[in-house]
Protein backbone atom coordinates (compact mmCIF):
# COMPACT_ATOMS: atom_id res chain seq x y z
CA UNK A 1 0.00 0.00 0.00
CA UNK A 2 1.33 3.18 -1.01
CA UNK A 3 0.73 6.93 1.09
CA UNK A 4 -2.09 6.99 -1.22
CA UNK A 5 -4.00 4.95 -0.63
CA UNK A 6 -3.51 4.50 3.66
CA UNK A 7 -4.46 8.52 3.38
CA UNK A 8 -7.55 7.91 1.14
CA UNK A 9 -8.47 5.00 3.68
CA UNK A 10 -8.26 7.11 6.73
CA UNK A 11 -9.97 9.81 5.57
CA UNK A 12 -12.82 7.76 4.56
CA UNK A 13 -12.86 5.77 7.38
CA UNK A 14 -13.22 8.94 9.89
CA UNK A 15 -15.50 10.80 7.12
CA UNK A 16 -18.11 7.47 7.62
CA UNK A 17 -17.12 7.28 11.32
CA UNK A 18 -18.22 11.26 11.78
CA UNK A 19 -20.89 10.91 9.52
CA UNK A 20 -22.48 8.07 11.34
CA UNK A 21 -22.57 10.48 14.76
CA UNK A 22 -23.98 12.52 13.08
CA UNK A 23 -27.00 10.96 12.54
CA UNK A 24 -27.21 9.42 15.84
CA UNK A 25 -25.61 11.72 18.20
CA UNK A 26 -27.94 12.35 21.36
CA UNK A 27 -27.07 15.94 21.65
CA UNK A 28 -27.56 18.24 18.42
CA UNK A 29 -24.20 20.19 19.67
CA UNK A 30 -22.69 16.96 19.36
CA UNK A 31 -23.84 16.11 15.80
CA UNK A 32 -23.34 19.49 14.38
CA UNK A 33 -19.25 19.21 15.78
CA UNK A 34 -19.10 15.34 14.41
CA UNK A 35 -20.45 17.19 10.92
CA UNK A 36 -17.33 19.78 11.44
CA UNK A 37 -15.28 17.04 11.17
CA UNK A 38 -16.75 15.12 8.57
CA UNK A 39 -16.75 18.24 6.28
CA UNK A 40 -13.00 18.30 7.03
CA UNK A 41 -12.28 15.21 5.83
CA UNK A 42 -13.58 15.64 2.80
CA UNK A 43 -11.61 18.25 2.19
CA UNK A 44 -9.21 16.18 2.93
CA UNK A 45 -10.26 13.82 0.02
CA UNK A 46 -11.23 16.68 -2.15
CA UNK A 47 -6.98 17.95 -1.46
CA UNK A 48 -5.85 14.09 -2.63
CA UNK A 49 -8.26 14.86 -5.83
CA UNK A 50 -6.30 18.07 -6.38
CA UNK A 51 -9.08 19.87 -5.97
CA UNK A 52 -7.20 22.44 -3.33
CA UNK A 53 -9.31 25.79 -3.78
CA UNK A 54 -12.67 23.55 -3.11
CA UNK A 55 -11.29 21.73 -0.19
CA UNK A 56 -10.21 25.31 0.99
CA UNK A 57 -13.72 26.74 0.36
CA UNK A 58 -15.49 23.63 1.79
CA UNK A 59 -13.95 24.16 5.23
CA UNK A 60 -14.20 28.02 5.02
CA UNK A 61 -17.54 28.34 3.75
CA UNK A 62 -18.96 25.46 5.59
CA UNK A 63 -16.89 24.67 8.86
CA UNK A 64 -16.49 28.24 8.97
CA UNK A 65 -19.54 29.83 8.67
CA UNK A 66 -22.16 27.33 8.09
CA UNK A 67 -21.72 25.27 10.87
CA UNK A 68 -21.17 28.19 13.10
CA UNK A 69 -24.61 29.45 12.40
CA UNK A 70 -26.19 25.48 12.75
CA UNK A 71 -24.35 25.97 16.59
CA UNK A 72 -25.93 29.51 16.87
CA UNK A 73 -29.18 27.78 16.02
CA UNK A 74 -28.88 24.91 18.49
CA UNK A 75 -27.92 27.07 20.76
CA UNK A 76 -30.23 30.05 20.80
CA UNK A 77 -33.54 27.53 20.28
CA UNK A 78 -34.56 25.44 23.78
CA UNK A 79 -35.06 22.09 22.80
CA UNK A 80 -36.58 19.41 24.10
CA UNK A 81 -34.03 16.35 23.05
CA UNK A 82 -36.13 13.81 24.89
CA UNK A 83 -39.27 14.50 22.57
CA UNK A 84 -37.46 14.40 19.73
CA UNK A 85 -35.78 11.59 20.17
CA UNK A 86 -39.27 9.52 20.90
CA UNK A 87 -39.40 6.93 18.38
CA UNK A 88 -35.54 7.33 17.32
CA UNK A 89 -34.98 3.17 16.87
CA UNK A 90 -38.17 2.47 15.65
CA UNK A 91 -37.65 3.29 11.93
CA UNK A 92 -33.96 1.60 12.37
CA UNK A 93 -35.20 -1.73 11.37
CA UNK A 94 -36.66 -0.29 8.23
CA UNK A 95 -34.02 2.40 7.40
CA UNK A 96 -30.91 -0.08 8.05
CA UNK A 97 -32.07 -2.03 5.38
CA UNK A 98 -32.49 0.05 3.11
CA UNK A 99 -29.31 2.12 3.54
CA UNK A 100 -27.44 -0.99 3.68
CA UNK A 101 -29.43 -2.22 0.61
CA UNK A 102 -28.71 1.23 -1.18
CA UNK A 103 -24.85 0.47 -0.67
CA UNK A 104 -24.91 -2.99 -1.56
CA UNK A 105 -26.61 -2.16 -5.07
CA UNK A 106 -24.24 1.10 -5.49
CA UNK A 107 -21.14 -0.79 -4.65
CA UNK A 108 -22.13 -3.85 -7.15
CA UNK A 109 -22.53 -1.32 -10.10
CA UNK A 110 -19.76 0.87 -8.96
CA UNK A 111 -16.97 -1.59 -8.46
CA UNK A 112 -17.33 -2.82 -12.15
CA UNK A 113 -14.17 -2.57 -14.91
CA UNK A 114 -16.75 0.29 -16.38
CA UNK A 115 -15.45 2.62 -13.65
CA UNK A 116 -11.99 1.08 -13.19
CA UNK A 117 -8.80 2.09 -13.32
CA UNK A 118 -8.84 1.33 -17.53
CA UNK A 119 -11.55 3.46 -17.94
CA UNK A 120 -10.52 6.28 -15.75
CA UNK A 121 -7.11 6.40 -15.28
CA UNK A 122 -6.78 9.83 -13.57
CA UNK A 123 -4.45 12.57 -14.40
CA UNK A 124 -1.02 13.73 -13.19
CA UNK A 125 -0.81 17.45 -13.00
CA UNK A 126 2.79 19.41 -13.09
CA UNK A 127 3.88 20.83 -10.47
CA UNK A 128 3.02 24.27 -11.97
CA UNK A 129 -0.75 23.63 -12.32
CA UNK A 130 -2.76 26.07 -10.16
CA UNK A 131 -6.21 24.80 -9.42
CA UNK A 132 -7.50 27.75 -8.58
CA UNK A 133 -6.45 29.49 -11.60
CA UNK A 134 -7.87 26.93 -13.73
CA UNK A 135 -11.30 26.84 -11.87
CA UNK A 136 -10.95 31.12 -12.69
CA UNK A 137 -10.19 30.67 -16.04
CA UNK A 138 -13.44 28.52 -17.01
CA UNK A 139 -15.77 30.66 -14.01
CA UNK A 140 -15.24 34.28 -16.42
CA UNK A 141 -15.18 33.08 -19.43
CA UNK A 142 -17.39 29.64 -20.37
CA UNK A 143 -19.97 29.84 -16.85
CA UNK A 144 -20.30 34.02 -16.70
CA UNK A 145 -24.30 33.35 -16.58
CA UNK A 146 -23.93 30.83 -13.87
CA UNK A 147 -21.64 33.12 -11.93
CA UNK A 148 -23.85 36.08 -12.44
CA UNK A 149 -26.63 33.81 -11.16
CA UNK A 150 -24.91 32.52 -8.05
CA UNK A 151 -24.69 36.62 -7.03
CA UNK A 152 -29.08 36.64 -7.45
CA UNK A 153 -28.52 33.63 -5.19
CA UNK A 154 -26.95 35.15 -2.80
CA UNK A 155 -29.08 37.95 -3.13
CA UNK A 156 -31.97 36.12 -2.69
CA UNK A 157 -30.86 34.61 0.78
CA UNK A 158 -29.85 38.10 2.21
CA UNK A 159 -33.36 39.89 1.61
CA UNK A 160 -35.04 36.38 2.88
CA UNK A 161 -32.68 36.28 5.81
CA UNK A 162 -33.22 40.22 6.73
CA UNK A 163 -37.09 39.81 5.74
CA UNK A 164 -37.78 36.69 8.12
CA UNK A 165 -35.15 37.28 11.33
CA UNK A 166 -35.71 41.08 11.58
CA UNK A 167 -37.61 41.71 14.31
CA UNK A 168 -37.32 45.24 15.69
CA UNK A 169 -37.28 45.45 19.86
CA UNK A 170 -40.20 47.68 21.16
CA UNK A 171 -38.54 46.97 24.96
CA UNK A 172 -35.24 48.22 24.18
CA UNK A 173 -34.30 51.62 25.77
CA UNK A 174 -31.44 52.68 24.03
CA UNK A 175 -29.60 56.07 23.60
CA UNK A 176 -28.35 56.53 19.72
CA UNK A 177 -25.02 58.12 20.31
CA UNK A 178 -25.62 59.62 16.54
CA UNK A 179 -28.32 61.54 17.73
CA UNK A 180 -26.44 62.16 21.06
CA UNK A 181 -23.63 64.42 19.64
CA UNK A 182 -26.06 66.13 16.94
CA UNK A 183 -27.70 67.95 19.25
CA UNK A 184 -27.77 71.30 19.41
CA UNK A 185 -27.88 73.58 21.98
CA UNK A 186 -30.74 75.61 20.50
CA UNK A 187 -32.91 72.01 21.13
CA UNK A 188 -32.14 71.64 25.01
CA UNK A 189 -31.89 75.44 26.05
CA UNK A 190 -34.53 78.55 25.02
CA UNK A 191 -33.21 81.68 25.36
CA UNK A 192 -36.35 84.02 26.48
CA UNK A 193 -36.05 87.80 25.99
CA UNK A 194 -38.41 89.41 28.56
CA UNK A 195 -38.54 92.85 29.27
CA UNK A 196 -36.72 93.87 32.50
CA UNK A 197 -39.09 94.92 35.37
CA UNK A 198 -38.26 98.18 37.20
CA UNK A 199 -39.27 97.83 41.41
CA UNK A 200 -42.48 98.96 42.61
CA UNK A 201 -44.02 99.74 39.48
CA UNK B 1 -3.70 2.31 -5.85
CA UNK B 2 -7.34 4.34 -5.82
CA UNK B 3 -9.49 4.12 -8.40
CA UNK B 4 -13.03 5.91 -9.29
CA UNK B 5 -14.52 3.21 -7.96
CA UNK B 6 -13.21 3.95 -4.39
CA UNK B 7 -14.38 7.02 -4.15
CA UNK B 8 -18.23 6.39 -5.69
CA UNK B 9 -18.21 3.88 -3.48
CA UNK B 10 -17.33 6.28 -0.39
CA UNK B 11 -20.07 8.70 -1.65
CA UNK B 12 -22.86 6.04 -2.20
CA UNK B 13 -22.02 5.46 1.88
CA UNK B 14 -22.36 8.42 2.65
CA UNK B 15 -25.33 9.25 0.80
CA UNK B 16 -26.81 6.12 2.26
CA UNK B 17 -26.14 7.59 5.83
CA UNK B 18 -28.04 10.70 5.33
CA UNK B 19 -31.14 8.75 3.96
CA UNK B 20 -30.64 6.22 7.16
CA UNK B 21 -30.63 10.17 9.56
CA UNK B 22 -34.04 11.43 7.72
CA UNK B 23 -35.73 8.32 8.82
CA UNK B 24 -33.75 8.35 12.37
CA UNK B 25 -34.36 12.04 12.82
CA UNK B 26 -37.65 12.68 11.27
CA UNK B 27 -38.51 14.47 14.05
CA UNK B 28 -35.37 16.77 14.56
CA UNK B 29 -35.71 19.32 12.34
CA UNK B 30 -32.09 20.56 12.77
CA UNK B 31 -30.54 16.71 12.20
CA UNK B 32 -32.91 16.71 8.91
CA UNK B 33 -30.96 19.52 7.55
CA UNK B 34 -27.79 18.05 9.17
CA UNK B 35 -28.04 14.96 6.81
CA UNK B 36 -29.18 17.00 3.92
CA UNK B 37 -25.91 18.45 3.94
CA UNK B 38 -24.23 15.08 4.21
CA UNK B 39 -25.90 13.84 1.16
CA UNK B 40 -24.89 17.24 -0.29
CA UNK B 41 -21.38 16.65 0.37
CA UNK B 42 -21.58 13.00 -0.95
CA UNK B 43 -22.90 14.52 -4.03
CA UNK B 44 -19.58 16.85 -4.19
CA UNK B 45 -17.23 14.50 -3.53
CA UNK B 46 -18.87 12.23 -6.43
CA UNK B 47 -18.67 15.51 -8.75
CA UNK B 48 -14.97 16.31 -7.46
CA UNK B 49 -13.70 12.38 -8.22
CA UNK B 50 -15.44 12.40 -11.57
CA UNK B 51 -14.09 15.85 -12.00
CA UNK B 52 -10.44 14.51 -10.94
CA UNK B 53 -10.51 11.29 -13.35
CA UNK B 54 -12.02 12.75 -16.55
CA UNK B 55 -9.60 15.84 -16.90
CA UNK B 56 -12.24 18.56 -16.88
CA UNK B 57 -12.43 21.13 -14.30
CA UNK B 58 -16.66 21.86 -15.08
CA UNK B 59 -17.45 18.96 -12.26
CA UNK B 60 -15.43 21.15 -9.81
CA UNK B 61 -17.34 24.37 -10.42
CA UNK B 62 -20.70 22.80 -10.52
CA UNK B 63 -19.40 21.97 -6.94
CA UNK B 64 -18.52 25.74 -6.49
CA UNK B 65 -22.20 26.27 -7.43
CA UNK B 66 -23.71 23.49 -4.99
CA UNK B 67 -21.36 25.20 -2.24
CA UNK B 68 -22.80 28.39 -3.31
CA UNK B 69 -26.68 27.23 -3.27
CA UNK B 70 -26.20 24.51 -0.47
CA UNK B 71 -25.44 27.59 1.80
CA UNK B 72 -27.96 30.22 0.90
CA UNK B 73 -30.34 27.11 1.59
CA UNK B 74 -29.68 26.01 4.59
CA UNK B 75 -29.62 29.88 5.79
CA UNK B 76 -32.51 30.14 4.57
CA UNK B 77 -34.20 26.80 6.05
CA UNK B 78 -32.69 27.76 9.18
CA UNK B 79 -34.05 30.99 9.19
CA UNK B 80 -37.65 29.43 8.96
CA UNK B 81 -36.95 27.02 11.50
CA UNK B 82 -36.04 30.12 13.92
CA UNK B 83 -39.53 31.90 13.27
CA UNK B 84 -40.98 28.52 13.53
CA UNK B 85 -39.78 27.92 16.93
CA UNK B 86 -40.61 31.47 17.75
CA UNK B 87 -44.11 31.39 16.76
CA UNK B 88 -44.83 27.05 18.27
CA UNK B 89 -42.03 27.08 20.77
CA UNK B 90 -41.01 23.84 19.12
CA UNK B 91 -39.22 21.99 16.29
CA UNK B 92 -41.36 18.65 16.15
CA UNK B 93 -42.02 17.76 12.71
CA UNK B 94 -44.78 16.18 13.71
CA UNK B 95 -46.41 19.66 15.51
CA UNK B 96 -46.03 21.26 11.73
CA UNK B 97 -49.92 20.60 11.34
CA UNK B 98 -51.51 24.15 11.02
CA UNK B 99 -52.42 23.42 7.45
CA UNK B 100 -54.16 19.96 8.23
CA UNK B 101 -52.66 18.71 5.11
CA UNK C 1 2.05 15.91 -5.74
CA UNK C 2 0.72 15.03 -2.20
CA UNK C 3 4.12 15.37 -1.26
CA UNK C 4 3.38 19.33 -1.14
CA UNK C 5 1.40 18.69 1.66
CA UNK C 6 3.71 17.49 3.90
CA UNK C 7 3.88 20.95 6.21
CA UNK C 8 0.49 20.86 6.89
CA UNK C 9 0.48 16.91 7.91
CA UNK C 10 3.06 18.24 10.09
CA UNK C 11 1.43 20.97 10.95
CA UNK C 12 -2.11 18.66 11.72
CA UNK C 13 -0.29 16.67 13.78
CA UNK C 14 1.63 18.70 15.84
CA UNK C 15 -1.41 20.99 16.55
CA UNK C 16 -3.36 17.34 17.11
CA UNK C 17 -0.71 16.90 19.95
CA UNK C 18 -0.27 20.20 21.19
CA UNK C 19 -4.27 19.70 21.84
CA UNK C 20 -4.27 16.65 23.47
CA UNK C 21 -1.30 16.53 25.56
CA UNK C 22 -1.84 18.32 28.18
CA UNK C 23 -5.25 16.86 28.44
CA UNK C 24 -3.37 13.17 28.36
CA UNK C 25 -1.06 14.27 30.83
CA UNK C 26 -2.96 15.46 33.44
CA UNK C 27 -5.33 13.09 32.70
CA UNK C 28 -2.40 9.91 33.25
CA UNK C 29 -0.38 12.10 35.93
CA UNK C 30 -2.95 13.56 38.15
CA UNK C 31 -4.38 10.94 41.37
CA UNK C 32 -8.33 9.70 40.86
CA UNK C 33 -9.82 10.05 44.16
CA UNK C 34 -13.06 10.77 43.04
CA UNK C 35 -16.19 10.96 45.74
CA UNK C 36 -20.13 12.66 45.35
CA UNK C 37 -18.94 16.04 46.75
CA UNK C 38 -16.19 16.35 44.31
CA UNK C 39 -18.05 15.71 41.51
CA UNK C 40 -21.01 17.72 42.18
CA UNK C 41 -21.74 20.75 40.23
CA UNK C 42 -20.29 23.83 41.93
CA UNK C 43 -21.20 27.19 41.66
CA UNK C 44 -20.19 29.63 44.41
CA UNK C 45 -20.97 27.39 47.21
CA UNK C 46 -24.96 26.68 46.50
CA UNK C 47 -26.76 24.33 43.59
CA UNK C 48 -26.69 25.71 39.90
CA UNK C 49 -29.74 26.95 39.09
CA UNK C 50 -30.31 26.68 35.67
CA UNK C 51 -28.43 24.90 32.63
CA UNK C 52 -24.65 25.85 31.55
CA UNK C 53 -26.11 25.91 28.43
CA UNK C 54 -27.26 29.60 27.89
CA UNK C 55 -29.61 30.49 25.09
CA UNK C 56 -28.06 33.19 22.57
CA UNK C 57 -29.85 36.16 21.30
CA UNK C 58 -31.19 36.06 17.74
CA UNK C 59 -29.12 39.36 16.51
CA UNK C 60 -26.17 37.10 16.46
CA UNK C 61 -27.96 35.14 13.69
CA UNK C 62 -28.97 37.67 11.29
CA UNK C 63 -25.18 38.98 11.57
CA UNK C 64 -23.93 35.28 11.31
CA UNK C 65 -26.45 34.80 8.28
CA UNK C 66 -25.10 37.45 6.45
CA UNK C 67 -21.69 36.38 7.00
CA UNK C 68 -21.91 33.15 4.99
CA UNK C 69 -23.52 35.45 2.41
CA UNK C 70 -20.47 37.73 1.68
CA UNK C 71 -18.09 35.05 3.07
CA UNK C 72 -19.25 33.43 -0.36
CA UNK C 73 -18.68 36.47 -2.33
CA UNK C 74 -15.25 36.37 -1.22
CA UNK C 75 -14.94 33.23 -2.06
CA UNK C 76 -15.77 34.00 -5.72
CA UNK C 77 -13.17 36.43 -5.75
CA UNK C 78 -10.25 34.52 -5.17
CA UNK C 79 -10.08 32.65 -8.53
CA UNK C 80 -10.86 36.67 -9.99
CA UNK C 81 -7.93 37.85 -8.04
CA UNK C 82 -5.46 34.95 -9.42
CA UNK C 83 -6.41 35.40 -13.18
CA UNK C 84 -6.59 39.04 -13.01
CA UNK C 85 -3.08 39.78 -14.87
CA UNK C 86 -4.00 37.49 -17.16
CA UNK C 87 -7.15 39.11 -17.93
CA UNK C 88 -5.72 42.40 -17.89
CA UNK C 89 -2.79 41.61 -20.32
CA UNK C 90 -5.48 40.07 -23.08
CA UNK C 91 -7.13 43.10 -24.68
CA UNK C 92 -10.67 41.55 -25.88
CA UNK C 93 -11.08 40.30 -22.94
CA UNK C 94 -9.94 43.08 -20.63
CA UNK C 95 -13.04 45.30 -20.30
CA UNK C 96 -15.42 42.18 -20.11
CA UNK C 97 -13.43 40.41 -17.28
CA UNK C 98 -13.80 43.62 -15.01
CA UNK C 99 -17.22 44.01 -15.78
CA UNK C 100 -18.66 40.77 -14.86
CA UNK C 101 -16.83 41.06 -11.23
CA UNK C 102 -18.57 44.51 -11.44
CA UNK C 103 -21.83 43.44 -11.68
CA UNK C 104 -21.64 40.35 -9.46
CA UNK C 105 -20.32 42.29 -6.69
CA UNK C 106 -23.06 45.35 -7.86
CA UNK C 107 -25.90 42.81 -7.37
CA UNK C 108 -24.74 41.81 -3.60
CA UNK C 109 -24.53 45.44 -2.87
CA UNK C 110 -28.08 45.92 -3.77
CA UNK C 111 -28.28 43.33 -0.83
CA UNK C 112 -26.00 44.86 1.34
CA UNK C 113 -27.88 48.36 1.00
CA UNK C 114 -30.98 46.79 1.66
CA UNK C 115 -29.81 45.29 5.41
CA UNK C 116 -28.48 48.22 5.68
CA UNK C 117 -31.48 50.16 5.27
CA UNK C 118 -33.96 47.86 7.34
CA UNK C 119 -31.41 47.92 9.83
CA UNK C 120 -29.92 44.42 9.82
CA UNK C 121 -26.60 45.71 10.82
CA UNK C 122 -27.85 48.45 13.70
CA UNK C 123 -26.92 46.39 17.31
CA UNK C 124 -29.78 47.95 19.72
Amino acid sequence: MDLKTIIFYVFAALLIFAALRVITARNPVHAALYLVLAFFNAGGLWLTLQAEFLAITLVMVYVGAVMVLFLFVIMMLDIDIKRLRQGFWRNMPLAATLGVLMVAEMALVLSTDYFGPVAFPGTKMGADYSNTRELGRLLFTDYVYPFELASIILLVAIIAAVVLTLRRRKDVKHLDPVQQVAVKHSDRLRVLQMPAEKEGE
Amino acid sequence: MITLSHYLILAAILFAIGVVGIFLNRKNLIVLLMAIELMLLAVNLNFVAFSHYLNDLSGQLFVFFILTVAAAESSIGLAILVVLFRNLSTIDVDDLDGLKG
Amino acid sequence: MLENYFPVLVFVVVGMAFGCMPILLGWLVSPHRPDSEKLSPFECGFEPFEDARTKFDVRYYLIAILFILFDLEIAFLFPWATIFKEITATPEVKLFGFAEMLVFIGVLVIGYVYAWVKGALDWE
